[in-house]
C-alpha cells in the first residue's frame, strides 16, 4: 500500500452526510487531515463517532465520500492494516496477559507471529508496561488498561490512529500520562493521530489542529495555535482602583469588560496599549499584569450556541 | 568484570511483511482453538474442555476393552453373536455428551468477545464480521471433530489389536474408518454450528449453555412422546424435531443400521435422503443465521 507523502491528506471527507431514521448524524461535512495530531471536538451526539466509524469502513455514509491513506474508506478492508483504533469503552479480556493479547492483535492486523511478539513487547515498553506484560489484564489499574488499549492500536505500527476519548475515566495523573503518550505517538513514533474528545483542555494541550462538530455540522477546522493565539483583547490586572481604571478607559472610548478579577479591553494594536498606560496613570492603579488574552477552545462552542 | 551500556534505540517502525486478511483469519482461528481448550488461561478454563475430551476418549477406551476382552475370552464366533459395542453405537451414546460439550464450551468462543468488548477491536482490523465468525466456527469445528474422532480411533485400534488376527480385522472392517470419520464430522458440524448460533444471541456464556442444554433435554422426551402418540407420517416428522437425534440419524445412514438412541424414534422410518436432507437443512440453516448475525456487525 502506498502511503500519502508528507503534506498530502492522510484522511479526507467530502460532503459527508449520514442519516439514520429521522436523524441527521452528519450534514455535508468536508475536511482533510494531514500529518500530525488532530482533535475532533464535539458534545455527545455531535457526530464524532459517526465520522470515525465511516472512516474505519464500519458505516456506509448516506452520501459523500471518505478517503483514508489514499483509499476509499468504505470499500477497502485492507486499509485497516495501516490504521489503529482505540475505543472509548472497555475492550480488553481480563484473563489474558497484555503480552499475549497484543501479540494476538498484531497477528490479527496481519503481522507474522514472531514479529507480532516482538512488536508487542516493544510497544508495551514504550508505554511503560514492559515489567507488567505477563500479568493478566484483569489485575491492571484503569490507567494501565488505557495504556494497553493504546498499545493494541499501535502494535501493528499503523500510519494513522484514531483515539476515541482516550482520557475518559482517568485521574489527573493518568490523564497527564495519556496526553504525554499521545504526543509521543506522533512526535517519536511518527504516527498521525485523530483524537476525539469533549474535553477542550486535553485537545488544546495536545493537538496541532482541531475539527469541531456540533449537531452533525462542521463548526470550525484549523490550527489550534492559530485559534488560541489569535488575540483581539488585552487582559489587565491591577492591585487596586479597578473601577477607576475602567472609568478612565471608558472616558477614552475604549470598550472594557470586567472579568476574572481584572479588566478585558477590546483591541490589540499599539494605540490601545497607549490608552491603557494613560488610564493607569489617571486612575493611579498599580499594574500587576497586562497581556494579550489567549482565546480558549470553549469559546468556539459559546460562539456557535449564541 | 566487563561493563556494558544499555542504549534505548527508541521506537522502531515496522517495515517487514504484512500478511493481510489471511493472517488475521488464521490468528482468530488459532485463538479460537486456544479458547476452546483453555490454553494460555487459568486452570479453571481448562477443566471443562479436557474433562469432556477425557470422558469421550474414556468411553471409547472402555468400548475397546470390552470388545477385546469378549473376543479373547469367549472366542471370535461367540463374540460375533454378542451385541458388542460398535462404532455406530459409540456415536449414539456419545452424542449427548458431545452436545453438552458443545453447549458448555462453544459459547465461550463468541460470548467472551462480546462481553469484554474485544469484538470491537476485531472489527476495526483487516477482518470482516464474516471472517471473524467463520474463523471462530472453524476453530470450534476442529475441536469438536477431534473430540468425535479421537475415541473412535481408540476404539478402532482397540478392536484391531484385540482381535485374534488384527490384519484380518483391518481387512474386514477398514470401511469403518471413513464411516466413523464422516459420522463424527456430521456430529461436530451440527453441534458446533448450533452452539455458536445460540452464543451469537447473548454475551453471557451461561445463558447460551443453559438454553442449549435445555433445548436438547426438553425436545427429546417431548418429541418422543408426541410422535409415538400421533404416529404415522406426522409423528415421524415430529420425531425429526428431536434435536439430539438429527446427527444420529445421519450416523445410522452412514453405518446402515439403527443405533440404540434412534431405535425408538419414529423418524427412523423416514427415507434416508429425508433424514440426511433434514440434517443439512439444520446445519445450513443455523450456519446461515449465524453468518447473518455477524455479517453487518459493527462496534
Amino acid at each position: 500500500m502506498m502511503l500519502p507523502t508528507t503534506g498530502q491528506a492522510l484522511l479526507s471527507v467530502e460532503h459527508l452526510t449520514k442519516r439514520y431514521k429521522g436523524v441527521v448524524a452528519l450534514d455535508d461535512v468536508t475536511f482533510a487531515i494531514t500529518d500530525g495530531i488532530t482533535g475532533i471536538l464535539g458534545e455527545n451526539g455531535a457526530g464524532k463517532s459517526t465520522v470515525i466509524k465511516i472512516l474505519l469502513g464500519l458505516l456506509q455514509p448516506t452520501s459523500g465520500s471518505a478517503t483514508i491513506l489514499g483509499q476509499s474508506a468504505t470499500d477497502s478492508v485492507d486499509v485497516r492494516a495501516r490504521v489503529g483504533y482505540m475505543p472509548e469503552h472497555d475492550c480488553l479480556p481480563s484473563d489474558v496477559s497484555a503480552a499475549e493479547f497484543l501479540t494476538h492483535m498484531g497477528e490479527v492486523s496481519g503481522l507474522p507471529p514472531d514479529m507480532a511478539r516482538t512488536r508487542s513487547a516493544d510497544t508495551l515498553r514504550h508505554v511503560g508496561l514492559f515489567e507488567e506484560r505477563y500479568r493478566s489484564i484483569g489485575g491492571y489499574s484503569t490507567g494501565m488498561k488505557q495504556r494497553v488499549k493504546l498499545c493494541q492500536a499501535l502494535v501493528h505500527d499503523p500510519a494513522f490512529v484514531f483515539l476515541d476519548e482516550p482520557t475518559a475515566g482517568l485521574d489527573p495523573a493518568g490523564r497527564e500520562e495519556m496526553l504525554t503518550l499521545i504526543r509521543k505517538t506522533h512526535r517519536e513514533f511518527g504516527i498521525s493521530v485523530l483524537f476525539s474528545s469533549h474535553l477542550m483542555a486535553d485537545v488544546e494541550r495536545t493537538c496541532d489542529r482541531i475539527i469541531v462538530l456540533q449537531g452533525g455540522h462542521l463548526v470550525h477546522t484549523g490550527e489550534v495555535a492559530d485559534y488560541i493565539m489569535e488575540t483581539t483583547t488585552v487582559f489587565i490586572e491591577v492591585d487596586t482602583n479597578r473601577e477607576e481604571l475602567a472609568t478612565a478607559l471608558e472616558s477614552r472610548g475604549v470598550a472594557v469588560t470586567a472579568e476574572r478579577g481584572g479588566l478585558t479591553v477590546e483591541g490589540s494594536d499599539e494605540s490601545v496599549y497607549d490608552q491603557v498606560r494613560d488610564a493607569l496613570v489617571e486612575a493611579e492603579a498599580p499594574l500587576r499584569r497586562m497581556a494579550p488574552r489567549r482565546r480558549e477552545l470553549t469559546e468556539l462552542f459559546e460562539r456557535e450556541s449564541k | 568484570m566487563t561493563g556494558g551500556t544499555v542504549f534505548d534505540i527508541g521506537y522502531q517502525s515496522y517495515a517487514g511483511v504484512r500478511e493481510g486478511r489471511g493472517r488475521g483469519r488464521r490468528a482468530v482461528f488459532k485463538d479460537g482453538v486456544r479458547i476452546a481448550l483453555g490454553l494460555g488461561r487459568g486452570s479453571r478454563a481448562k477443566i471443562l474442555p479436557w474433562l469432556f475430551i477425557a470422558l469421550l476418549a474414556g468411553i471409547g477406551l472402555i468400548f475397546a476393552l470390552v470388545a477385546g476382552a469378549a473376543e479373547r475370552l469367549a472366542g471370535p464366533e461367540a463374540a460375533a453373536g454378542m451385541d458388542l459395542p460398535s462404532h455406530s453405537d459409540y456415536n449414539g451414546i456419545a452424542s449427548m455428551i458431545m452436545f453438552v460439550f458443545a453447549a458448555l464450551v462453544g459459547p465461550e468462543l463468541l460470548c467472551r468477545d462480546r462481553k469484554d468488548g474485544v469484538i470491537n477491536l476485531y472489527l476495526v482490523r483487516p477482518l470482516t464480521g464474516t471472517d471473524y465468525v467463520v474463523s471462530r466456527w472453524a476453530a470450534f469445528l476442529v475441536i469438536m471433530t477431534a473430540a468425535a474422532w479421537l475415541p473412535q480411533i481408540i476404539l478402532f485400534l482397540g478392536l484391531s489389536m484385540g482381535a485374534p488376527l488384527p490384519m484380518d480385522y483391518l481387512a474386514k472392517h477398514w470401511l469403518d474408518v471413513p464411516r466413523f470419520l464422516a459420522a463424527g464430522l456430521a456430529m461436530a458440524l451440527y453441534a458446533a454450528t448450533l452452539a455458536l448460533l445460540t452464543a451469537s444471541f447473548t454475551s453471557r456464556r451461561a445463558y447460551a449453555s443453559v438454553f442449549l442444554v435445555g433445548v436438547f433435554v426438553i425436545t427429546a422426551p417431548f418429541t418422543i412422546g408426541v410422535s409415538s402418540e400421533i404416529g404415522g407420517t406426522v409423528g415421524q416428522w415430529i420425531s425429526m424435531f428431536n434435536l439430539t437425534n438429527i446427527p444420529v440419524h445421519v450416523n445410522d445412514v452412514i453405518f446402515g443400521d439403527i443405533s440404540e438412541v434412534t431405535s425408538e424414534a419414529e423418524a427412523r422410518h423416514l427415507p434416508e435422503w429425508v433424514r440426511v436432507g433434514w440434517f443439512f437443512a439444520w446445519v445450513f440453516g443455523t450456519g446461515g443465521l449465524l453468518w447473518w448475525r455477524y455479517r453487518r456487525l459493527a462496534p
